[in-house]
């Protein structure tokens, strides 16, 4: 059975605008996925619609056996199990990293504050930042603050990750850091579904590449094929603007 | 004109504030401060009834339900849109006869009913305009806020109560101390339905003694007094609670 499983998912904005057009991904456990495409193609929204952020009217979206569309889903629970990282990091600015780290273990998972800062110190520790677990987000540098929310997912013990384009909001720099560690989680066997143009990344640890295009979805191909030739038109010369330089 | 002739005449005795007043409480000054416990009591009240009932309504305003905001957006125009006066003499002569009678007779033999008047019409009007400063503020947050909150598993209600909430009060922290102080200015208006509040004991020691410019030029310098002490106070809070390299991060 599939980690993720979405099948002829459908997405309108209004009654005119569609944004996912029948989409169809299987993602198996220990799978990485990399989701690419032109902006606006639907990739971002379709990654959301993994743990609901995003609705769907057509289709269906089983999660470790949960149907994420179903009504009677309990979604504070499904997505307190599928991590999710996003574009802009969202940390919570008012609360320091260990407190950031801490929320949702104690309000969601119901652990106690020990248990919960024994495990958020560990997930610190792992990403590197356990000097700065009494700073608040606003002290941190972006790279930082990635690594810090991609810890605040994962003490959660997340069945799968969810990332939205992790590093495009950051200087370069600061790319690397955050990559490595998300290198490292992909290679521990972590399921990833990984919105990104870092194809550097998708090379070294995609196991395939989902190319999008105005909601739909073009290509879904082994990495090896998808590199060496792909299929369509508009995946060829997707990857002829961003390899170019 | 006329108070300029006046002057000419005018006899000033700013010891009239320790002289005995007609009530038989004490002096003019205790007559004053007497009024400035009113004041403050009706301001508090007034206060925490606004910023209740102005966050329950700010936060429908920024819900998805089409039926919440416009239920929200109703309230804010209904009480934001009535002069203050007008909606103190509506809870005041209006709704007591709307009600069944017994309920109207026991309103009305209220032994405090105007300070209660008070509160619940300052207070009302008030909280239109704090659910406007709240609903801005968590407008103000990125959208992505309250995904990441909803990603890692808080329901809606924990959403508002741990991440959104307590960022929005921060970023409307100053505009919040501007509408606290005009409760405690608002306040004023109820000395019309009788209550004995600041600027009310200052017209009744005008009446008694005829000192009409100690009576007032008292009374001003205890409102700017009080209003000073409240925006010191807010300042202290706003530097209590301000985040840690908040303004550098974005």
């Amino acid at each position: 059975m599939s980690m993720i499983s979405m099948r002829n998912v459908s997405k309108w904005y209004g009654p005119q605008f569609q944004v996912l057009k029948d989409c169809s991904v299987e993602v198996e456990k220990g799978e990485v996925i990399v989701v690419c495409g032109p902006s606006g193609s639907g990739k971002s929204t379709l990654i959301k619609t993994v743990n609901a952020l995003e609705t769907i009217q057509n289709g269906e979206i089983v999660v470790d056996g949960v149907t994420v569309n179903a009504s009677k889903t309990n979604l504070p629970k499904l997505r307190a199990r599928v991590g999710m990282v996003f574009q802009h990091f969202e940390l919570f600015p008012h609360l320091s990293i260990i407190q950031n780290l801490c929320l949702g273990q104690e309000k969601v998972l119901g652990r106690g504050h020990d248990e919960a800062v024994a495990k958020a110190e560990a997930l610190l520790k792992r990403v590197g930042l356990s000097a700065h677990a009494q700073k608040f987000p606003g002290q941190l540098s972006g790279g930082q603050q990635q690594r810090v929310a991609i810890a605040r997912a994962l003490v959660m013990d997340p069945v799968c990750m969810l990332f939205d384009e992790p590093t495009s909001a950051l200087d370069p720099e600061m790319i690397t850091e955050v990559l490595d560690v998300m290198v490292e989680l992909a290679r521990e066997g972590m399921t990833m579904m990984v919105v990104t143009h870092e194809m550097g990344f998708a090379r070294k640890v995609a196991h395939r590449v989902v190319f999008m295009d105005q909601g739909e979805i073009v290509e879904d191909a082994l990495k090896e094929d998808f590199f060496g030739t792909p299929r369509s038109e508009r995946a060829r010369n997707f990857l002829s603007k961003i390899l170019s330089h | 004109m006329a108070a300029g002739s006046r002057g000419v005449n005018y006899h000033w005795n700013w010891g009239i504030l320790l002289e005995p007043s007609p009530d038989g409480q004490g002096t003019y000054l205790d007559m004053l401060l007497g009024g400035l416990r009113w004041t403050i009591v009706t301001a508090l009240c007034a206060w925490v009834v606004a910023l209740v009932f102005g966050s329950a309504i700010g936060v429908l305003r920024t819900l998805q339900s089409r039926t919440a905001q416009w239920v929200a957006g109703a309230y804010v125009e209904l009480f934001r849109n009535i002069p203050l006066l007008v909606q103190l003499f509506l809870w005041f002569f209006v709704v007591p006869e709307l009600l069944p009678r017994e309920w109207g007779i026991w309103i009305k033999q209220l032994r405090y009913g105007a300070f209660y008047t008070a509160v619940v019409a300052i207070g009302l009007y008030m909280s239109s305009r704090v659910a406007t400063q709240v609903s801005a503020g968590i407008s103000a947050l990125p959208k992505g806020q309250r995904m990441a909150g909803t990603a890692i598993g808080l329901t809606p209600a924990q959403t508002y109560r741990y991440i959104l909430l307590p960022m929005a009060y921060r970023i409307v922290l100053p505009p919040l101390t501007s509408e606290f102080l005009n409760t405690i200015k608002n306040t004023s208006v109820a000395l019309t339905i009788g209550l004995m509040e600041l600027t009310g004991a200052a017209r009744s020691m005008q009446e008694f003694s005829f000192q009409v410019f100690e009576a007032f030029t008292a009374a001003t310098v205890i409102y700017l007094l009080l209003n000073a002490i409240v925006t010191f106070g807010m300042r202290a809070l706003e530097r209590r609670l301000a985040v840690p390299g908040f303004n550098a991060a974005r």
